[in-house]
């Protein structure tokens, strides 16, 4: 063997060694054909510089393999692809690493799940996050756990909370700098939401920060009597990060009894809300409620998307978030000062959002024993699933809901790791729901262009360099859409309602594009030359 | 089994008190303890407050085709019913009590007996150009409409009389229950599509999404449409069914064939 041969195999093995680091997820745009986070970048935005596949091929794309979990369920994961390997979780707490070139699997992981498990949803995962040559997973027990990236061996392996209680986790973990950050889901439960931050080295907990506050700390005092107990806030989706501010921003989930509010008077603070956590200490910096004293389910877990701009001819930094209350904010994510507010569909809750960024509460929203009227519905005008900024077209790619629901309250006791919701929602009687892809200017509120669905889905959006925006339906269409206009390029039915977001990354000189739906995960690229 | 020894336990100390034991009827707070647990968990095939969804019967009329004892009931909520699409819902007893002690509290009296001749009715429904020619019972009849073959177990006599004077007043909007996404959202609305030559087709859409239409048409055939290849796709909101008034069938005739579908029991 020559030297050179030695040398070039070493080149091409090199990257297969190559270890996550925190400057590579800092600077994660140097290498777009790699996918290192949930949402792409620390910003969040889901947008990807690979520019292959383009508004002129795109009606060429085809499958290039399929990847069966074994497993039905809601398929949520966004896959990493760490240097031709892809690593994700499935139903179940499933997780997979495959050759992402062919969708051969590495390895399986699954874990053993006790009985009573509860979560609301569907036994879902949103994926992994990646640091050094592990994987973290935050797992439907609550537990945390670490896994090898060759192997799929569990490296350690902590607990978070008591999943008989109703706790679980569901989102995909963020790593900032040494620590894994995840937060617990269980709304629908009346725990007491946290956002944790855990060594990824020895999985010890480094911090916790209660999104419900206990008596004698700032925020108690918007709860009435021990609501504050059983108050919710849980914290379900990935949060972004800011390494200039060194601030993580992590949004919050409903109160508990979500639909019911008579014994939980007062604001409900950290309900709802953004907040804007120190990275080393998870010491609040600044918070910012959007539906203060929920009655309608409306979580704030949407996607912040950071956005560095001028806003009204000022440099700022700013925070976008397209919420399930039916209104696209811009804070300014140094201080959380309010900016602005525009609604993005129907909404009936509110009249409108004041200057101080409080909502203006609808006379008559409040549900009551025999239902009332109020959009949008309890799923939201979006959801959990990411939205995508492009900043070629500096717009706002948001899948978003048509649904006006008829809200009922009533009062409800806390049983432990049960259903505390306060009564239900249901479809408007005699409205058809539906949905939409919507492209928005997130500084005017105004909409460019809208694909409409039949149903509401449940498929976020990507955004790529090549001008396409992609997105998917709960009727199974994985769809290509043309980023200005909205006009779709490509389409594919898939056979389940899509319940994931899109990512994108590239082998050997080839983009693909990959979503789950049903029990497989797909990847599309276009056909080799 | 813990739970299930546990269980029997407190039936048998239910008998011997000479009581329903969780059915707690009249108890105001677990019949309001038992409506919410109803709407969250039972809703999306009863309906909203159990008179009937798009998959489950009609639960207050006190009729109860496995059994109408509070234990009974309680068994059904608990354990689901086999080879039906109800399941078994892990409920905790005293909610699953609740619950019995909800729908105790809608039950109006059993009308079992129907005035009316249901062979007379039976034979109206299967006469020409009548209810057969749109619905199935048993196997018998047309694919356009609901299959009818369970309805007297599933849907009150003021629903029935609805439907048939009515239609358009409770239609099927399709909703898709959210935990079971596999499922195809049952509609009977009007679909009217005129394709790019001008024909039109006018029947009820077994699914359609952004891009496709599966109408089955009031010929009887199934149309699986591109929608690109349609000028015009449109939701009449509307039920296919014409409206049966006092002039098209009269009162009497309105009973038999009422009196025929309450005994349509998927017996």
């Amino acid at each position: 063997m020559t030297l050179r041969r030695i040398c070039g195999l070493l080149l091409f093995n090199l990257p297969l060694l190559a270890q996550v680091t925190n400057d590579r997820i800092l600077n994660s745009s140097q290498e777009p054909q790699n996918w290192l986070t949930y949402a792409g970048s620390y910003q969040s935005w889901r947008y990807s510089t690979l520019d292959q596949i383009t508004q002129a091929n795109a009606a060429s794309l085809s499958a290039r393999w399929v990847f069966q979990t074994g497993s039905l369920g809601q398929f949520e994961t966004t896959p990493l692809v760490i240097d031709g390997v892809l690593y994700g979780t499935g139903q179940d707490n499933r997780a997979f690493a495959l050759d992402a070139r062919t969708g051969r699997a590495i390895w399986r992981y699954q874990r053993s799940l006790p009985d009573k498990v509860q979560a609301c949803c569907g036994m879902v995962n949103r994926g992994f996050a990646a640091l050094g040559d592990r994987l973290f997973m935050a797992t439907l027990d609550a537990h945390v756990i670490a896994l090898d990236s060759k192997t799929g061996n569990v490296v350690w392996d902590v607990t978070a909370a008591d999943y008989r209680a109703g706790y679980v986790f569901t989102m995909a973990p963020l790593v900032v700098k040494d620590k894994i950050i995840v937060g617990i889901s269980g709304g629908e439960y009346g725990v007491r939401g946290f956002i944790d931050a855990y060594s990824a080295a020895t999985g010890q907990r480094l911090w916790r920060f209660n999104t419900v506050p206990a008596p004698g700390e700032p925020g108690h005092e918007t709860w009435s009597g021990d609501s504050w107990k059983t108050g919710g806030a849980p914290a379900w989706v990935t949060g972004s990060y800011d390494p200039e501010l060194n601030l993580i921003y992590w949004p919050t989930g409903n109160p508990s009894p979500s639909d019911y509010g008579a014994e939980r008077k007062g604001d409900n603070l950290y309900s709802n809300s953004m907040l804007a956590l120190d990275a080393d200490t998870g010491a609040l910096k600044w918070h910012f409620q959007f539906t203060p004293h929920d009655l309608h389910d409306y979580d704030a877990t949407q996607t912040p998307v950071l956005v560095d701009t001028d806003w009204q001819g000022q440099p700022r930094k700013l925070l976008l978030q397209a919420n399930r209350n039916g209104f696209l904010y811009v804070l300014d994510r140094a201080n959380g000062q309010f900016l602005s507010a525009k609604a993005f569909g129907e909404v009936t809750w509110a009249t409108e959002i004041a200057a101080d960024g409080r909502p203006v509460i609808a006379p008559g929203s409040e549900p009551n024993a025999t239902g009332i009227r109020t959009c949008p519905g309890a799923l939201g005008a979006t959801n959990w699933f990411s939205p995508s900024y492009d900043p070629q077209t500096t717009l706002l790619y948001v899948s978003s809901s048509v649904e006006c629901d008829t809200f009922t309250g009533a009062p409800q006791k806390y049983h432990e790791g049960h259903d505390f919701i306060g009564s239900i929602y249901v479809p408007a009687k005699g409205e058809k729901t539906s949905g939409a892809m919507r492209a928005l200017d997130p500084f005017t509120g105004q909409k460019r262009w809208e694909f409409p669905y039949t149903s509401p889905p449940w498929c976020g959006a990507l955004s790529t360099a090549g001008g396409i925006v992609f997105g998917g339906d709960s009727e199974g269409n994985f769809i290509a859409f043309d980023a200005l206009t909205g006009k779709d390029l490509w389409h594919i039915q898939l056979g389940a309602a899509i319940y994931a977001t899109p990512m994108t990354y590239s082998v050997a000189g080839r983009q693909y594009v990959a979503i789950p739906a049903g029990a497989a995960l797909f990847a599309f690229a276009l056909p080799e030359k | 089994m813990r739970r299930m020894v546990w269980h029997n336990f407190t039936l048998l100390l239910g008998l011997l008190l000479c009581m329903p034991l969780g059915a707690q009827s009249g108890d105001k707070a677990a019949i309001r303890e038992g409506e919410s647990l109803f709407r969250a968990n039972c809703s999306f095939c009863h309906g909203f407050d159990a008179a009937g969804g798009g998959r489950g019967p009609d639960l207050t009329q006190g009729r109860w085709l496995h059994g109408g004892s509070d234990e009974a009931i309680f068994r059904t909520i608990s354990q689901g019913v086999a080879g039906t699409e109800m399941p078994a819902n892990p409920f905790e007893d005293s909610e699953t009590w609740a619950l019995v002690a909800y729908l105790r509290s809608l039950n109006h009296a059993a009308t079992t007996v129907v005035p009316g001749d249901a062979i007379a009715g039976e034979r109206l429904f299967f006469s020409k150009e009548r209810c057969a020619s749109c619905h199935m019972v048993k196997g018998r009849g047309g694919h356009l409409g609901p299959d009818l073959s369970r309805v007297g177990a599933a849907r009150s006599l003021a629903y029935l009389t609805d439907s048939i004077r009515k239609p358009n007043k409770e239609l099927s909007l399709g909703y898709t229950d959210p935990n079971n996404h596999y499922g195809i959202p049952l509609e009977y609305d009007t679909v009217i599509v005129v394709t790019r030559d001008g024909s039109r087709i006018t029947g009820v859409a077994k699914n359609e999404d952004a891009f496709t239409i599966q109408l089955l048409g009031e010929d009887d055939q199934l149309h699986l449409l591109e929608k690109r290849e349609l000028s015009e796709v449109r939701h009449e909101r509307r039920s296919l069914m014409p409206a049966y008034t006092a002039d098209t069938l009269g009162p009497l005739e309105l009973q038999n064939l009422l009196a025929y579908l309450a005994s349509l029991r998927g017996e």
